[in-house]
C-alpha cells in the first residue's frame, strides 16, 4: 500500500515534469521561466538535505496539529452527538469558520502569538479540525439502530458503548477521514509557514518564490508529495491493522 | 391481563392511508401468542407501538403497571469487536446463567459461541439475538420474525423450549409461517387489509406444548380458519 | 437538516478501495493542472495581440503614481496604444509574463532582471524608474543607535529572507566588516508587531510607503525615528525598472518607443508639483485604502526617489549602480557568473522622447 502510494506519486510527478519540459522546449522558454532538467537536478541535489529536514519539520508540526485536531474533533463530536442544540450550533460554527480563508485569519494569530511553533500548530490544526469535526459529528450522531436497539431497550447503553459501536461500524469512514485530513494539516502548516513562520518547507518555498527559483519550488513539491504519500500510506496501513484487529468487515 | 388496546389507529406522518384503524386486542393470559398477516399490513408497527418505540397513535393502549415489554427483530446485530460469548455473557444477569447454558445448547449454538457475529449464518444470527433477549428481565417479549432462516425442526424445538422455560411470560410472535403459528400459538391476531372491516380478527390456535402430533382434523380446520380470516 | 448535512459531509470522505486511488489520482491531476494552468494560462498561440499588458511589481499604490497617471490621463492612448496596467505580487513575475507573451512590458527589480538574464531570459531594461532604492530600514532614533555601519553590531535586524532587502543587508554587513554572528537576523513578514514590541531594532520598509505609516505611528507615541539608508554607505542596489523582451524591442521598436514616451511623460507630469492634486485624485481612484494625508506624504517622498539628480533624465539607467548590483549578487552567490550587465540595459536610449530634469 505504502509503496503503491509512493509509486503513484512518482508517476504523477514525473508526468508533470515531462509536461513542463514539453512546454519549455516547444515554446523555447528560458531557464528562468521553466528550469532545465539539469538545473532541476543540480538544485535538487544541492538543496535536498536542507529541504528534507524542512519538510520533516513541517510534517512534524502537521502531525501534531492533526493529532490535536483528531482528539478535539472526537471530544466535541462525541459531546455534541446527542444534543440537538449543541450539535447544530457546533456544526453551524464549524461551517462558518471553515468558510474563512486561513490566509485572512492567520495574520491575527501571528499578531497574537508570534511566528513560532504554536502559531504554525494552531493554523495546521484549524485547517484540518473543522472538516474532521463535521465528519465526526456526522458519524457520531448517526445511530446504528440494529446494534444499539438491544442495549437501549434493556437500559444497558452507556455513552462509551454507543461511541464504540458507532466508531466501529464507521471504521473505514473514520480512517479515510483521518487519512484525508493529513493533506489538510500539511497544507495548513505550509500556508502558515508561507505567511509568517521562519521555519519549515512553506518558509523555504516563499524564499524560493522571492528568488524566482522554480527548481527549488519543484524540489519542495517533490518532497512534500513524498512525505504526504508516505504518511498517508502509513496511516492507512495502521488503520488496516486496527481494522483487522477489530475484525472490521469490508 | 398485561396488554389491552382499544380503538387503536395509527398513521405514519406524510402518508394518506392509516396503517390500521380502530384496532382492538388484549392479552389476557401468559403464553405464546402470534401476529399474522401479509407483509405491510402493520404487524411491526403494532409491535413497536406496544413496545413503546412508536408514538403518534390514537386510541387507548394499556400495559399492566411496571410490566417490561421488549421488542426484538431479526435484523439486529451484535457489535463486531468481540465473540458471541463475550456479548452474551456481558448482558446475562447472574440469575440466568444456568438458563443461558441450556438455551445455547438447545438453540444449537454451542459450536459457534466463540465466533464473531459477522461469521455466523443468518439463522445463527437470529438465534443468538433471540437468546440474549430471552435472558433479560421481561414480561412480554415481541419476537418479530426472530426465527427466520432457522430450519423448521429447530424452530419447533426452540418454540417448545421457550414455552416450557417461560410459562409465566407473554410472547407475541410475528411470523409468516402459517402452520407454525397455528400449531404453537394460543391467541392469533390476524391483520388484514385496511379496506376490510374489521381490519383485525382474533382466533385461537392449538397452543401445542410438546412434539406430539396434533389432531389432524383440528389442525386443518384451524389453518383454514386463519387462511380465510386473512 | 443537521443530519442531512452530516451525511453529506461524511459522504465527502466515503472513499474506499478503488475510490481512494481514483481520488488520489484526481487530486494530483488537479494539483498539476493548477500548476500548469498558472504557468501556461493565456499563452498566445496566434499573432501578438494589439492590446498591451503592463505588469507592475506590486499592488497599486503611490510607488506607481506615474504608471497610473499615464493610464488615467490618456498618455498611452495619445500614442495610439491600448495599455492595461496590471497590479503585481510576488507570484506575478513580470519577466516570466514577458517571456510567455502574457505581457509586453513590466516592472522588475534589478536583482530579478539580473537573475533572469543569468538564466537565459531575453529581458531588457528600457528605463530605470527609481533612481534611488526606496528600501531602507526604520529604527528608533535613540542616541548612538545607528550613525555608522559598525553600529549594526549586536542589533536585531529585520530582513525578508529571499527578498532583496536580505541581499542589501548582507552587502552592508560585508561592507562594514561585520560577521553575521555579530547580528541577529529576524525573518520579517507583513506584521510589524515585533518592531512595535522592540523585539527587532531595525525594520525594512519602503520609505515611500510603509515607512511613512510606521514613522507616523511611532511619532504619535512620542518616539523619534530614523531611516537607515544603504546608499549612504555606498550600497546602491537598483530597485524597479521598466522591462520588455528583446523580441518586442526588435520587432516593434516604434511601439516600445511610444510606450516609454507615454510612460515617462506620465511620470513626469504626475510628479510635477502643480499636478499634485490631479495625481492624488488618480491614486485615490486606484488605491482607496490609503488615507489622503499619508498618500500626500508618500507622493512627496516618491518624487525624490524618481527624479534623478543633476542632468539625468527621468528613467535614466544608472549603469554604475547596475554594475554594483550585479557585483553584489555575484559575491553572494545569487548568480553563478557575471551576466554582462550592460547587455541587459537598453543602449540606444530614448533621448528624443525624454526631457532632462533641471
Amino acid at each position: 500500500m505504502l509503496a503503491r502510494r509512493v509509486l503513484q506519486f512518482l508517476i504523477v510527478f514525473a508526468s508533470g515534469l515531462i509536461f513542463l519540459m514539453i512546454l519549455k522546449y516547444s515554446l523555447t522558454l528560458s531557464d528562468y521561466v521553466i528550469p532545465s532538467p539539469l538545473d532541476i537536478w543540480h538544485t535538487g541535489k544541492d538543496i535536498l538535505t536542507v529541504y528534507f529536514f524542512d519538510t520533516l519539520n513541517t510534517l512534524s508540526v502537521a502531525i501534531i496539529g492533526q493529532i490535536i485536531s483528531v482528539f478535539l474533533a472526537f471530544s466535541v463530536g462525541i459531546g455534541a452527538r446527542k444534543s440537538t442544540f449543541a450539535g447544530s450550533f457546533i456544526k453551524a460554527a464549524a461551517y462558518n469558520i471553515q468558510a474563512y480563508p486561513i490566509v485572512a485569519v492567520a495574520p491575527i494569530i501571528f499578531i497574537l502569538l508570534g511566528d513560532g511553533f504554536i502559531t504554525r500548530l494552531i493554523i495546521a490544526a484549524m485547517i484540518c479540525y473543522f472538516p474532521l469535526l463535521l465528519s465526526i459529528i456526522g458519524i457520531m450522531s448517526e445511530p446504528v439502530t440494529d446494534i444499539e436497539h438491544f442495549y437501549n431497550v434493556t437500559s444497558r447503553m452507556r455513552w462509551q458503548l454507543e461511541v464504540k459501536i458507532r466508531a466501529f461500524e464507521n471504521m473505514h469512514k473514520l480512517i479515510t477521514v483521518i487519512s484525508g485530513s493529513t493533506t489538510l494539516a500539511m497544507a495548513g502548516t505550509i500556508v502558515a509557514e508561507f505567511i509568517a513562520a521562519d521555519r519549515g518547507i512553506g518558509h523555504s518555498i516563499r524564499i524560493a518564490l522571492y528568488q524566482s527559483d522554480l527548481s527549488r519550488i519543484l524540489t519542495a513539491l517533490f518532497l512534500i508529495g513524498i512525505f504526504i504519500s508516505v504518511y498517508q500510506g502509513m496511516l492507512e496501513w495502521a488503520g488496516e491493522r486496527i481494522g483487522n484487529r477489530w475484525h472490521v468487515s469490508n | 391481563m398485561i396488554l389491552s388496546l382499544t380503538n387503536l389507529t395509527f398513521q405514519y406522518p406524510d402518508t394518506e392511508i392509516p396503517v390500521f384503524r380502530t384496532l382492538n386486542f388484549s392479552l389476557d393470559s401468559p403464553g405464546f401468542h402470534a401476529l399474522f398477516g401479509a407483509s405491510g399490513v402493520g404487524k411491526t408497527s403494532f409491535a413497536r407501538i406496544v413496545a413503546g418505540e412508536l408514538t403518534g397513535f390514537s386510541g387507548q393502549l394499556y400495559i399492566k403497571d411496571k410490566s417490561i415489554v421488549l421488542y426484538s427483530y431479526n435484523q439486529e446485530r451484535l457489535p463486531g469487536w468481540g465473540t458471541i460469548r463475550h456479548f452474551i455473557d456481558s448482558t446475562t444477569p447472574s440469575s440466568m446463567i444456568e438458563m443461558k447454558k441450556q438455551l445455547i445448547d438447545i438453540f444449537g449454538l454451542s459450536d459457534c459461541i466463540n465466533l464473531r457475529f459477522s461469521q455466523l449464518s443468518l439463522g445463527q444470527k437470529n438465534r443468538v439475538n433471540l437468546i440474549r433477549y430471552l435472558l433479560q428481565e421481561f414480561d412480554l417479549l415481541i419476537m418479530d420474525e426472530s426465527l427466520a432462516n432457522v430450519d423448521e425442526r429447530l424452530r419447533e424445538t426452540i418454540i417448545l423450549k421457550i414455552k416450557e422455560s417461560f410459562p409465566d411470560r407473554y410472547f407475541l410472535y410475528i411470523s409468516h409461517n402459517l402452520m407454525e403459528i397455528t400449531k404453537f400459538s394460543d391467541t392469533i391476531l390476524i391483520f388484514r387489509d385496511i379496506e376490510k372491516i374489521p381490519q383485525t380478527l382474533t382466533l385461537k390456535g392449538l397452543d401445542i406444548a410438546s412434539r406430539e402430533m396434533p389432531d389432524r382434523d383440528r389442525l386443518e380446520t384451524t389453518v383454514l380458519e386463519v387462511m380465510n380470516a386473512c | 437538516m443537521g443530519r442531512r448535512e452530516n451525511r453529506k459531509q461524511v459522504a465527502c470522505f466515503k472513499l474506499t478501495g478503488t475510490g481512494i486511488k481514483m481520488t488520489q489520482y484526481l487530486k494530483w491531476l488537479f494539483f498539476w493542472g493548477m500548476v500548469f494552468a498558472t504557468i501556461t494560462v493565456d499563452i498566445p498561440l496566434g499573432n501578438a495581440q494589439e492590446d498591451i499588458n503592463y505588469r507592475l511589481k506590486w499592488l497599486f499604490n503611490t510607488s506607481v503614481a506615474g504608471d497610473l497617471y499615464a493610464l488615467d490621463m490618456g498618455y498611452f492612448k495619445k500614442e495610439g496604444l491600448s495599455v492595461a496596467v496590471k497590479a503585481g505580487s510576488p507570484e506575478r513575475d513580470a519577466i516570466r509574463e514577458l517571456e510567455l507573451g502574457q505581457a509586453q512590458f513590466g516592472v522588475a527589480s534589478a536583482d530579478q532582471v539580473i537573475l533572469a538574464r543569468s538564466k537565459g531570459s531575453p529581458v531588457i531594461v528600457i528605463a530605470q524608474l527609481f533612481q534611488k532604492n526606496p528600501l531602507q530600514w526604520i529604527y528608533r532614533a535613540e542616541p548612538g543607535t545607528l550613525s555608522n555601519l559598525s553600529d549594526l553590531k549586536g542589533k536585531t535586524i529585520g530582513i525578508t529572507y529571499g527578498g532583496n532587502d536580505e541581499t542589501i543587508m548582507r552587502a552592508l554587513l560585508k561592507k562594514g566588516g561585520i560577521p553575521e554572528k555579530d547580528v541577529t537576523l529576524f525573518s520579517v513578514r507583513y506584521d510589524y508587531t515585533p518592531f512595535y514590541r522592540k523585539r527587532v531594532d531595525i525594520w525594512p520598509v519602503y520609505i515611500n510607503s510603509q515607512g511613512i505609516i510606521l514613522n507616523d505611528k511611532l511619532t504619535e507615541n512620542g518616539e523619534k525615528t530614523g531611516f537607515f539608508d544603504p546608499s549612504s554607505y555606498g550600497v546602491r542596489f537598483v530597485a524597479n525598472s521598466v522591462v520588455t523582451s528583446l523580441k518586442t524591442l526588435r520587432e516593434r521598436p516604434a511601439m516600445v518607443q511610444s510606450f516609454i514616451k507615454a510612460l515617462l511623460e506620465g511620470w513626469k507630469e504626475s510628479l510635477a508639483p502643480e499636478n499634485k492634486q490631479k495625481t492624488l485624485s488618480v491614486l485615490k481612484k486606484y488605491d482607496r485604502d490609503t488615507p489622503t494625508d499619508i498618500r500626500e506624504k508618500q507622493l512627496a517622498i516618491t518624487r525624490t526617489l524618481i527624479i534623478p539628480e543633476g542632468d539625468a533624465h527621468l528613467g535614466y539607467i544608472d549603469r554604475e549602480a547596475w554594475r554594483q548590483t550585479e557585483q553584489i549578487m555575484l559575491e553572494q552567490g545569487l548568480i553563478p557568473k557575471p551576466v554582462s550587465v550592460t547587455d541587459i540595459l537598453f543602449q540606444d536610449g530614448f533621448g528624443p522622447t525624454q526631457k532632462k530634469q533641471d
